[in-house]
């Protein structure tokens, strides 16, 4: 049986689909065989971040309706072994989405993974209620920003209310994943803290992702950051999948580091 | 075709009754002068229905609706002992509904009842506890008794109780005790930071909060019709 995984948030732009791509990819890296499927129906990105837009040919939407089969739908990732990606439709709609088809996909996939990521789209509707349903825990990914943290805060009560787990009476594990995160501007009260976002939402903390230019770089290039272990992007989302599967690892990039005499002559970064 | 110049509906009330025990012109003047006094504005232009609990004669019966319009109330109907009065009842202009169907309820009694809407106690000693953090867009209601909160409560987030709210994480979000009216309700948080707080309909906004016990143990409770936040030593 499959451990399914959600990465949610409510608030759109976060970094879901860039830290399921990472989070992915890191349990395949450490010997898990991992499907990320993507619930963003219509709006198709993981394909994009994952690097395998152009060998998508049939999606999930295909195999909810049994167009296609799952074997002719995943996408075998071509970097990290024991990865494959489930794509969404780009031409239809969230409503193409229903329960007993999801229902259906994921207890298929059940079978053969060890993990099945559900990158979840923006939102508190359907979609993103379709991709929290089966979930056995939840990754809420968020900003250090006030709007991102109330989102997360809706997302998590719709986890604890409307997930199959809370209708069971069981709980959803929640994970909190910081993204984006600038200890300069916290230093300088431009951003809220780790602590203070730990404070409100009272989920435990999963990693804390440092804002990086590597991210970027890294979605326009098709590769998941995780595998630019120079970057810090990387190495956090490395710690992060660590965590997940149960290590104690130290947290780090959470201060501001002062900037040496030799790197400020050379104008270093 | 012409307009359509009426329609008829049917529409369901709360009038006053008054409970014709005895009538005696003078006493009865001087009872309802008392009465009126107690409450003024809630008696003015009321309508009324006359229950007539002893047989008058229709003589007695105009002195009677002529001391009622004395006292600014307003007569509409009759029902009890009617007996002969139909006429006279006619002829003022009332209705008669001695067999209408109706239920009664008691106005609170005592010699000083202001007519405020009676609050049960609400407290059936059935306390409902919530152990897990109560999120922004969630409502939790504790009916009929206490509710207990051992967790945080979010921003956006509702919590309702019809006795008293105890919050035993950090309280940020919107809280509503006694909802159905009881005055004796009171609101406990270890940390206040509140939205709102709302006891039997008063309530006090965050701005209000802030300048007393914020972020401190604090208790909101009425007092004299007031919502009073004080800290807990």
């Amino acid at each position: 049986m499959a451990k399914i995984i959600v990465v949610t948030s409510g608030k759109g732009g976060v970094g879901k689909t860039t830290s399921s791509a990472a989070i992915g990819t890191g349990l395949a890296l450490q010997g898990h065989k991992t499907v990320v499927v993507d619930f963003d129906v219509g709006l198709r990105n993981l394909d994009l971040i994952m690097g395998c837009e152009r060998r998508v040919v049939y999606d999930f939407v295909n195999v909810i309706n049994k167009e296609a089969s799952l074997n002719q739908a995943l996408i075998k990732d071509k970097r990290t072994p024991g990865l494959f990606i489930l794509p969404a439709s780009q031409t239809r709609d969230k409503d193409a989405l229903t329960m007993e088809g999801v229902q259906a996909v994921l207890n298929d996939l059940s079978k053969d993974f060890d993990y099945i990521i559900c990158d979840s789209p923006a939102g508190i509707e359907q979609g993103a209620q379709m991709a929290l349903y089966f979930a056995d825990e939840a990754i809420v990914v968020t900003n250090p920003e006030v709007s991102s943290v109330r989102d997360s805060d809706r997302i998590l009560g719709i986890l604890q209310s409307k997930s199959m787990r809370a209708e069971q009476g069981k709980n959803v594990k929640e994970h909190l994943l910081l993204t984006r995160y600038n200890p300069h501007r916290v230093a300088t009260a431009e951003m809220l803290s780790v602590a203070d976002v730990e404070e409100i939402l009272a989920v435990p903390l999963l990693g804390v992702i440092p804002e990086s230019e590597a991210v970027l770089k890294a979605s326009n290039q098709g590769s998941p950051v995780i595998l630019d272990q120079e970057s810090t992007a990387g190495q956090a989302y490395n710690d992060a999948v660590r965590r997940l599967l149960g290590e104690k690892v130290e947290h780090r990039f959470l201060e501001a580091q002062k900037k040496g005499f030799f790197k400020r002559l050379l104008g270093g970064k | 075709m012409a307009e359509q110049c009426f329609r008829m509906k049917g529409t369901t009330l709360t009038s006053i009754v008054l409970d014709i025990l005895n009538f005696e012109p003078d006493e009865f003047d001087k009872q309802l002068t008392a009465k009126v006094a107690s409450a003024p504005q809630f008696f003015t232009r009321s309508s009324l229905i006359l229950q007539l609990n002893t047989a008058i004669s229709a003589t007695e019966f105009e002195l009677l609706v002529a001391l009622c319009k004395k006292h600014q109330l307003q007569p509409m109907a009759v029902k009890g002992q009617v007996g002969e009065l139909r006429t006279t009842i006619n002829d003022l202009g009332l209705s008669d509904i001695s067999q209408s169907k109706s239920t009664d309820s008691a106005l609170p009694a005592g010699d000083n009842d202001a007519p405020a809407p009676a609050a049960a106690p609400a407290n059936n000693g059935v306390a409902k506890v919530i152990d897990r953090p109560v999120r922004s867009g969630q409502q939790v209601y504790a009916q009929g008794g206490d509710l207990i909160i051992v967790a945080p409560v979010s921003e956006g987030a509702e919590i309702l109780a019809d006795g008293n709210i105890h919050v035993y994480g950090t309280m940020r979000g919107r809280a509503l005790a006694g909802v159905k009216g009881d005055t004796q309700a009171r609101i406990f948080c270890q940390q206040m930071e509140a939205e709102l707080l709302s006891i039997a309909g008063r309530f006090v906004m965050q701005d209000t909060i802030q300048t007393q016990c914020w972020k401190q143990s604090a208790q909101a409770y009425l007092e004299e019709d007031a919502l009073v936040v004080s800290a807990l030593v």
